[in-house]
């Protein structure tokens, strides 16, 4: 929202040699965030107002006009490009000597040939935003020749943001930003001036029957009949003021409710009261169409509050008026709306029907009922200025069935002393809290705080509340810091935490990946790449971007995505990422912490090399960071396109299957890119939620054994179909008196090893705590193992 | 063979042997001549077994005789170990001149976390240090954790300042770590001190500085008398820390439905100091952190008296803090998974030379 200073001007003597930039961070560390702060110099000097007298072409040239001005006494031709242009209307006029910054110094020239002596300034040249070269119109009450005031042109506009006052109605308008100006310099705020309406009122004059059907929707509504008003320009004064803060001069109705809700942040609605009778709040017929004022036939619910007169609709409450009841150019009596209607069911028609507008912002922020009242008597005071026939036509009509609650809240000066950790006195609370327009009373060592309407709807109802007010006002980089002091207490460990930590630190600062962060929803081009049609899963109402409804069940498809993205720049490499997998149902329950693990390298034929070095990887993990040796059984699903008919395994800690293992088959490398099928690659994905209950328990450390002990390696050939583990259960039932340890060295198939069998080595370790073996000793125990492998039926490699 | 005949062979023997080991060129082969005439079954050693076979008036002598020639063979093979030996030393001397010491070492690839997980490390860290316990919680949150519990009703305008992914399950993707303020409350009461890094969501469209996916972490402590001075202390705290520079900070007034009262925290612009530059939109202060008191209302859902406790909340953006430390500047290479963006390159590509960026 835009504010300008000259406005706050009315309301707050702010010292002339004040910075506007250091007004600006006061504002922020205090009230709200000011985004930028912009100086408005328009350098005009020398203009008058010109009355239009006589308006003709421009031959040949389609865009020019050829205009005669009366400037009071003297009469100038000149040749503008104004595109609309009418007989005696006053327009802003810089004869030959005026100047601004963006025209430079005019003089008298020739244009198509004709004479032209000054110029008719377009709205840019003064800074009021307006179409093309339309001209700035004056208001009739001037006469021509008549100077204008340069120094209201110049201006400095701060720019809050609107997010920093979603929960501050009162700020929407200047006079608002006032009063936090006015407590910010310590001085006083003026009175709001407005109209007493006795004055100008007949007690002779009729009630506008006002009927509001539910006073949740609309707690108040007020409205007052007035005629003697007619088309024409706004005071230059308030075109200017509304130039600055974004808002684009129309016509002097329309432009005294922008600036009242500019100014005071009500919105106003002028409907033509030669249309319009009385006045009914109510919902809209379901299905019921209505045109609103910008020409657009909108579809309503029966949830749209509406205002109907004589039960026909003629404007979508709090949002926009109707078209057929605008205020036309022929309009002399109008009917003017100053309402209060509730924040949520405005919120809510405006989501349905897709349309937001600045009386639509206001409304829900919920605003306070009773600038209802003083936003009428606020206009009637501007109009009275403008419109020298003005009379009112009806009593100010307010139905308010629905008043506002006054809250007063209990403050403890203690305990918000206390709680800011900085010592502040009751008697500063209460010059504070009076500064900002709060009542205080003070009784019994506690404070007893009225919250004015204003902040009453939703903002302040307790006492943390009061609390803000006192400590942003005291500034809060007065506070200073200190750490708190405690008592202290023990947090049982997070498990999640702790294992996805470990895992990280095993893998990324030791086994040589890197760790990437993915997207938690599936991409369906890249799914349809991998040949991949996941279960059902959670999908989202509003993706990113289509074919990015639904969240992952694994994290492989992105592991790979990024694997195929790094290709390109590298011939090996180690990806990890740590992340959260989905499941269908609406419960926090169905979601899984993951780790996926890829190992990749260019060129064929390393599969089961990758393969067996990432189940080492994960073995050291498993060991240093689970406590336990992995265990691997052959897995029988493969359903998943990345998964590896046979080259697949379940990974098992102590009895758990915790995950898989696996390689890319070719068959999917080759559908993704005939590229990738040149490239090895393993991967692993791992349920870290399994293995919270792991604790790494510190197993007691063997000694040197006293006497020596002696080492045997054996190699059995094995038929290549049986697995790992089936031999090991065999080996492990050999048994005797001497035997400390059987251990795995390596597998081998080639040469010397017949085709359809494998070798697989063995060291066998004896000893004895006793004494040293002897040379029988070594022979017998090494007959008898040899004993046992052929009992299993496993040969013997020599 | 009587004594004088010995006396001849063991004088045969030690001038074999000495030849043998003046042709010696290592220290092997000088263990294999010492072996062949000194061990038990050696030329020389073989005769020691031979004394028992004399008669005892003559067994002193023998022995003396075959110890001498044994000590004058093992004197000499001291001699030539020490002639190889010296030898050996001179050539590796002569062959060490080209060494070059100051080569780089030959690297390990330990592999790189991200950079987001770094810097979560590091506040973690801080953190523990002041016995904050560390706690997680789901990113597919249920309305009444993201926004209910948190003083966030339906209809309430700050939905809207919060772009939201929703499911068509009725859950939504939490768009802040807030949720687990009162996940925590519910599991540990009061006091409590925690903090909870951990992935958001909001439905923003991405460009350089918006991402949809992006890590915060949620701070929360609850105690008696804890005050604003406290926040601002342990935020400063943490800022110097994880910044490793001394910093100045601000609180200014935020609006967070879930903290009353709630702030803006800035600290002096990185780039100019503080005195004014593009990055800090002149204003010499860079947003940082929302934060603030918890509210009553949120300290109610999450089962904590109000009247007897109080506390603070703040979230850091954790994805924000590591682009100003890596010096990101595109905020869609943090969730592109590509590698030439995350890892330094002297981890990647090994011992940088010259890098101009």
């Amino acid at each position: 929202m835009l504010i300008s200073v000259n406005w706050l001007r009315d309301y707050v003597d702010i010292p002339d040699s004040l910075d506007v930039r250091a007004l600006a961070e006061r504002l922020t560390i205090t009230t709200a965030e000011v985004e930028g702060v912009e100086q408005i110099q328009t350098g005009a000097s020398g203009l008058i107002a010109a009355r239009v007298v006589s308006v003709g072409p421009v031959e040949g040239r389609a865009n020019l006009k050829k205009v005669e001005l009366d400037l009071g006494g003297k009469s100038a031709n000149v040749v503008s490009a104004a595109p609309v242009l009418r007989v005696d209307e006053l327009v802003v006029f810089a004869p030959p000597g005026a100047s601004t910054l963006e025209t430079g110094k005019i003089k008298s020239t020739t244009i198509a040939d004709l004479p032209s002596e000054g110029m008719i300034l377009p709205g840019s040249a003064i800074g009021i935003p307006a179409a093309d070269q339309d001209a700035i119109f004056c208001p009739p009450s001037m006469k021509p020749g008549e100077a204008i005031d340069a120094a209201m042109l110049e201006d400095w506009v701060i720019e809050i943001d609107n997010k920093s006052i979603t929960h501050r109605p009162d700020l929407w308008g200047h006079y608002g930003i006032a009063r936090e100006v006015a407590a910010i310099l310590g001085k006083p705020l003026k009175p709001y001036p407005v109209a007493d309406l006795d004055d100008l009122s007949d007690k002779k004059l009729p009630e506008i029957p006002i009927t509001i059907d539910d006073a949740t929707r609309c707690p108040r509504y007020s409205g007052l009949k007035m005629t003697g008003v007619r088309a024409q320009a706004a005071p230059l004064w308030m075109q200017t003021r509304l130039g600055h803060v974004g808002l684009r001069p129309i016509d002097c109705l329309v432009d005294l409710t922008n600036y009242i809700m500019a100014d005071l942040g009500q919105p106003m609605h002028a409907f033509d009261g030669s249309r319009i009778e009385g006045i009914e709040v109510g919902l809209a017929n379901d299905g019921e169409t209505f045109t609103t004022l910008d020409g657009v036939e909108r579809k309503l619910s029966g949830e749209a509050l509406m205002i109907q007169s004589n039960r026909k609709s003629v404007a979508l409450a709090g949002i926009m008026g109707g078209l057929e009841s605008e205020v036309a150019e022929d309009t002399q009596t109008i009917l003017l709306e100053s309402a209060n209607f509730e924040a949520s069911g405005i919120r809510k028609t405006c989501a349905a029907i897709g349309l937001r507008t600045d009386a639509s912002a206001r409304f829900e922020k919920s605003l306070d009922p009773n600038n209802t009242v003083l936003s009428i008597q606020r206009f009637v005071k501007l109009a009275s200025a403008e419109f020298p026939d003005l009379r009112l036509a009806s009593r100010l009509s307010d139905a308010y069935p629905n008043k506002l609650a006054e809250i007063t809240v209990e403050v403890d000066p203690k305990l918000v002393a206390r709680t800011m950790g900085h010592p502040v006195d009751e008697k500063q609370m209460i010059d504070i809290l009076t500064a900002i327009g709060f009542g205080v009373e003070s009784k019994d060592g506690k404070l007893s705080v009225a919250v004015p309407s204003y902040r009453a709807t939703k903002d302040i109802s307790i006492q943390a509340d009061i609390l803000e007010e006192i400590a942003r006002n005291v500034g809060y980089d007065n506070i200073e810091p200190r750490l708190p002091e405690v008592q202290v207490r023990h947090f049982a460990a997070n498990p999640q935490h702790i294992t996805e930590r470990n895992a990280l630190r095993a893998f990324c600062l030791g086994l040589g990946y890197n760790e990437v962060h993915l997207y938690i929803w599936y991409d369906e081009e890249w799914l349809k790449r991998l040949g991949f049609k996941p279960e059902a899963g959670p999908m989202l109402v509003n993706p990113a971007a289509a074919g990015q409804e639904q969240l992952r069940s694994s994290l492989m498809p992105g592991l790979l995505q990024a694997a195929d993205r790094n290709r390109f720049h590298a011939d090996a490499f180690k990806l990890c990422e740590v992340g959260t997998v989905f499941k269908e149902g609406p419960d926090s329950k169905n979601q899984s912490r993951h780790l996926g693990l890829i190992s990749a390298r260019r060129g064929k034929g390393a599969d089961d090399e990758l393969f067996a070095t990432l189940k080492g990887d994960l073995e050291t993990w498993a060991w240093q960071m689970l406590g336990c040796e992995l265990q691997y059984e052959h897995a029988k699903d493969t359903a998943t396109p990345w998964t590896h008919e046979h080259k697949t395994a379940n990974i098992v800690a102590n009895g758990t299957s915790i995950g898989t293992v696996s390689v890319c088959p070719l068959a999917m490398r080759r559908n993704i890119d005939e590229h990738l099928s040149a490239w090895s690659i393993a991967w692993a994905e791992i349920n870290l939620d399994q293995l919270h209950d792991f604790r790494v328990e510190s197993k007691p450390l063997r000694r040197v054994p006293e006497f020596p002990e002696v080492e045997l390696d054996f190699s059995l050939l094995i038929d290549a179909t049986s697995p790992y583990a089936a031999v090991n259960d065999n080996l492990a039932r050999f048994d005797d008196p001497l035997l400390r340890r059987i251990t795995y060295v390596g597998a081998y198939e080639g040469k010397s090893v017949p085709a359809g069998k494998r070798s697989l080595t063995y060291r066998v370790l004896f000893g004895s705590p006793e004494r040293t073996l002897a040379e029988d000793d070594v022979n017998a125990l090494k007959t008898s193992f040899e004993k046992h492998i052929g009992g299993c039926g496993y040969e013997l490699r020599r | 063979m009587d004594v004088g005949e010995l006396q001849q062979t063991l004088d045969k023997l030690h001038q074999e042997a000495k030849g043998e080991l003046a042709a010696a060129k290592t220290l092997d082969e000088l263990r294999s001549v010492r072996s062949k005439y000194l061990s038990k079954t050696g030329s020389v050693g073989s005769l020691m077994g031979t004394i028992k076979d004399y008669p005892p008036q003559q067994r002193g002598e023998v022995g003396k005789t075959l110890n001498s020639a044994n000590k004058a063979i093992q004197d000499l093979v001291t001699e030539h170990t020490d002639r190889i030996g010296s030898a050996e030393v001179a050539a590796d001397a002569a062959a060490s001149t080209a060494f070059d010491p100051t080569l780089p070492g030959e690297r390990t690839r330990l592999g790189s976390v991200h950079p987001v997980t770094a810097v979560q490390w590091e506040v973690e860290a801080v953190f523990e240090r002041l016995g904050f316990t560390i706690e997680a919680g789901p990113e597919m949150e249920s309305d009444y954790y993201n926004f209910e519990a948190l003083n966030i009703p339906q209809m309430h305008p700050a939905r809207d300042l919060q772009d939201t992914f929703w499911l068509k399950n009725g859950m939504l993707l939490r768009t802040q770590t807030s949720p687990v303020q009162i996940r925590a409350m519910e599991k540990f009461g009061a006091p409590l001190r925690c903090i909870v890094p951990g992935r958001c969501f909001r439905y923003e469209t991405i460009d350089a500085s918006h991402e949809n996916t992006f890590h915060q972490v949620e701070g929360l402590m609850i105690d008696r008398n804890v005050s604003i001075a406290n926040l601002i202390a342990v935020m400063k705290l943490l800022l110097n820390e994880v910044l490793q520079r001394e910093f100045e900070i601000r609180l200014r007034p935020g609006y967070f439905p879930f903290v009353e009262p709630g702030f803006e925290l800035d600290i002096a612009c990185l780039i100019c100091n503080g005195k004014g530059c593009a990055t800090c939109k002149r204003t010499g202060w860079l947003e940082l952190l929302p934060c603030g008191m918890v509210h009553p209302n949120v300290l109610k859902a999450g089962g904590v008296d109000p009247n007897e406790y109080g506390g603070f909340a703040f979230g850091l953006g954790l994805t924000r803090l590591a682009m100003m430390k890596f010096g990101i500047r595109d905020i869609r290479v943090v969730n592109s998974g590509d590698l030439r963006n995350l890892v330094h390159p002297a981890r990647w590509a090994g011992p940088v030379i010259v890098d101009k960026g």
